[in-house]
């Protein structure tokens, strides 16, 4: 029997009467126009499968390709597993610095570059970190880091060159996070930037922190650093860290931190030119109180200790720390082991609500007037003291009371203001008193200071 | 103060006895996502009770070649379990993250299981498709991916190379007509079996697909063996699909003891029934008597007989400008 197949075909025509017309065709026919469907069909599929896996390839190209960033964490350029990483960060602070009832001494006021410094750090073949900061701020160009380090994991990381010596808890924190234009009397008895090697790492999931090495052991703090070596023994550092309940559900808990630091060496400098001392201490405001005597130098054992915590919940941030300094020094034939100490407890308050921590504010609502966002802004306050060991005075071998004083205490105020994560206004207040000075003026310390700061600063 | 040492001493005690979670990764091929999902549940639980300790298993999954390339390029894997050998030789000889004989390390050349490649076809086998020589017709679409970046895929390929060479006296020119034939009725290359499994079972394109046995098991699982049936061909190729620790990231996470037992209870009788629950070819005799229903009987080459071995193999065939580059591209 031979079947017919009929396909009724329906043209409509816009605005014409409905046409509809049937035509019959062969079995033959018919197979040949399905398997031409068949086969259309095939070759979209074809093609529509041909561009997902065109697409799923791209995507994963993309995950390899190299990637190019820009934003609020500075300027990133990196392979795309990550292996090769080059950044740029920069730190610049712009300052003014007024002094009030100073006693005729001239210079001190006026407006200066603090810090200028280009960061450049990155990532080499995975495990390999670096980092070079250079600072033109101030009248010398000098470097402050350069270090590379090598993560093996977390708890084990080795970094080797010119790096902050890990003391002072103020000290470590970075410089555009600090509450105030310049760190505490305490600070003035931990070393700055020093040039070793330092085993480091996280142990625990970050509860526990430290850091041991050897370096070559810098003087209490300098604030021009080098980058030689002027003497054969070296020093002993090291410093762990603890915060306990870090990764635990307690909030008012989360952010308290805690630990100890401390440094031991056979100090002998090579030549009198170079003392290994510090080459004095110096106030909020950067002048000088205190400074050893001519011919005097480090001559025997030096170490520090220093305890120190910090507690952030919330907007509510404290930091203390207390530092002792500990060192032989000697003039001629005349010896002493000196005993200095100091300490600082400073508080934060952010009164836009938000979190307060040891690194960057983040402002909840970033500076921009027209949509009425002024940023985040935040009152700090802060107490210090530093005792110099009386004995350095007796028969004005070791120093002189009538050119230094034995202690220093200041309390400062300010308001930050962050206009956003990169940019910062503040402003501060320190009134610093001084004992034990019996000269004359005009001198730092024949009066109390008081000097008021402002800085404009920009981080990425 | 007595009573706060006391305390101190405790809490630490407390502290380093209590059970560690263990994170582990094990970089696979494309269709075992399935038989590892599995296996990782039961090793979890033989691990906890045997140390205490929780192990937490990641899978990442793709064409064996490209999963190889990833440790490579520093995926850090614990373990590798690879579609074939050399694939695992390539990451001992260019990372240089195991020894070059890590082959010897675990019994059957550290092969826990084997598979081979079958044909899967829609139902009722509308092309009529037997044999090898089937997918050769003018009219037949074979999926198959790409061999540069699939192992399942190699295998397809020596599996139809040995079949040719079977039927034409080891001719060469005769292997190379068939497998450019074969090749030319290929309409998509995906980068992995399971790329291509979704081509063919889902997207619904071709005739037949060339699959891993435990593949074309799993889609008729999935999809219903009304959809879908299995044809074995009459010769094909036995697929031995390896597993390795990387020992130098093993190491570096501290995880060697476990990757080390993790591969070793492969071998288990729970590892090797999970095997062949998932239709791998398990090397203990007694269970793969248990589950031979699952598997038929075919002629299998082996790599070394047939190909003299993967190095041989992977030069001759799969190199850039091996047979396949020759003949796929004219």
């Amino acid at each position: 029997m031979k079947l017919k197949q009929t396909i009724t075909l329906a043209a409509t025509v816009a605005g014409m009467t409905s046409t509809a017309f049937a035509v019959e065709i062969s079995d033959a026919d018919f197979a040949a126009l399905k398997k031409q469907l068949a086969d259309l069909d095939q070759k979209v599929r074809i093609l529509e499968r041909e561009r997902e896996i065109d697409t799923e390839a791209a995507t994963t190209k993309s995950l390899t390709a190299p990637k190019l960033t820009l934003g609020a964490n500075g300027f990133s350029f990196s392979s795309g597993d990550s292996n090769f990483v080059a950044q740029l960060h920069g730190v610049v602070q712009f300052d003014n610095r007024s002094f009030f009832n100073d006693g005729g001494t001239r210079g001190n006021d006026g407006f200066l570059i603090r810090r200028a410094r280009p960061i450049f750090s990155g990532t080499i073949q995975r495990d390999f970190d670096y980092l070079f900061m250079p600072d033109f701020g101030g009248n010398t160009v000098q470097i402050q880091d350069a270090y590379l380090t090598y993560r093996y994991s977390p708890e084990f990381q080795l970094q080797a060159g010119k790096f902050k010596s890990p003391i002072g808890l103020e000290h470590l924190q970075a410089d555009p996070n600090t509450l105030f234009n310049e760190r505490s009397l305490a600070t003035a008895l931990v070393p700055n930037r020093d040039l070793g090697l330092a085993l480091k790492g996280d142990l625990l999931n970050g509860v526990a922190n430290y850091t041991v090495g050897v370096f070559n052991g810098a003087p209490d703090f300098s604030g021009s650093t080098t980058n030689l070596s002027f003497q054969d023994n070296k020093a002993i550092v090291g410093r762990v860290f603890f915060q306990p309940w870090k990764n635990s559900e307690v909030n008012a808990l989360r952010g308290f931190g805690f630990g100890a630091a401390g440094s031991y060496e056979n100090d002998r400098p090579a030549t009198n030119a170079v003392t290994g001392l510090s080459s004095g201490f110096s106030t909020d405001g950067q002048q000088r109180f205190f400074a050893y005597n001519s011919g005097v130098v480090a001559d025997g054992v030096h170490w520090r200790f220093s305890p120190q915590a910090y507690y952030y919940y919330g907007p509510l941030g404290l930091l203390a720390e207390y530092v002792v300094s500990d060192q032989k020094i000697s003039k001629g034939v005349f010896a002493k082991d000196v005993q200095n100490t100091a300490w600082n407890i400073t508080g934060s308050w952010l009164l836009t609500g938000e979190e307060a921590s040891y690194g960057t504010v983040n402002p909840r609502h970033p500076f921009d007037p027209r949509n009425g966002q002024w940023g985040a802004f935040q009152i700090v306050a802060r107490y210090a003291s530093l005792d110099v060991d009386d004995g350095v005075f007796a028969g004005k071998i070791f120093a002189d009371p009538t050119k230094s004083a034995s202690g220093a205490s200041a309390w400062s105020v300010g308001l930050n203001w962050y206009l956003n994560k990169n940019i910062r206004a503040n402003a501060s207040f320190s009134h610093t008193v001084f004992d034990g000075y019996t000269g004359g003026k005009p001198a730092v310390a024949a009066q109390d200071e008081n000097v008021f700061f402002t800085r404009l600063q920009l981080a990425f | 103060m007595k009573t706060f040492f006391k305390i101190l001493l405790a809490s630490s005690l407390a502290l380093s006895s209590s059970a560690k979670e263990v994170k582990l990764l094990n970089v696979s091929y494309d269709p075992t996502r399935e038989l590892y999902t599995e296996y990782n549940t039961a090793f979890a639980k033989y691990w906890k009770g045997k140390t205490g300790d929780d192990v937490k298993i990641s899978q990442s999954h793709g064409g064996s070649g490209k999963q190889a390339q990833s440790v490579i390029n520093g995926l850090e894997a614990d373990v590798v379990t690879l579609a074939l050998a050399y694939d695992i030789d390539a990451i001992a000889a260019q990372a240089r993250t195991l020894p070059s004989d890590w082959q010897k390390r675990l019994p059957n050349n550290s092969t826990p299981y084997t598979s081979t490649i079958v044909f899967l076809v829609r139902k009722g086998n509308p092309q009529g498709i037997k044999d090898w020589n089937d997918l050769i017709k003018k009219d037949v679409k074979v999926v198959v991916p790409n061999p540069k970046t699939s192992g399942g895929a190699r295998w397809a390929y020596l599996a139809a190379w040995a079949y040719a060479a079977d039927k034409n006296n080891h001719d060469e020119t005769a292997v190379r007509e068939f497998i450019k034939k074969l090749y030319k009725n290929v309409p998509v290359l995906d980068s992995g079996a399971r790329g291509s499994t979704v081509t063919f079972a889902q997207r619904e394109i071709g005739d037949v697909l060339l699959a891993w046995e435990n593949e074309a098991h799993l889609v008729l699982k999935e999809f219903g063996a009304d959809k879908f049936e299995i044809v074995t061909p009459s010769l094909s190729v036995l697929a031995e699909p390896p597993v390795a620790v990387v020992d130098k990231q093993a190491k570096r996470h501290g995880t060697t003891e476990v990757a080390k037992e993790y591969l070793n209870y492969l071998y288990s009788e729970e590892g090797q029934e999970i095997a062949a629950k998932n239709f791998y070819r398990p090397r203990n005799e007694a269970i793969a008597k248990k589950y031979a229903a699952n598997f038929s009987d075919v002629k299998l080459v082996t790599i070394d007989g047939e190909f003299g071995g993967w190095a041989k193999a992977q030069k001759t065939h799969f190199a850039d400008g091996g047979t396949f580059d020759q003949v796929y591209q004219q």
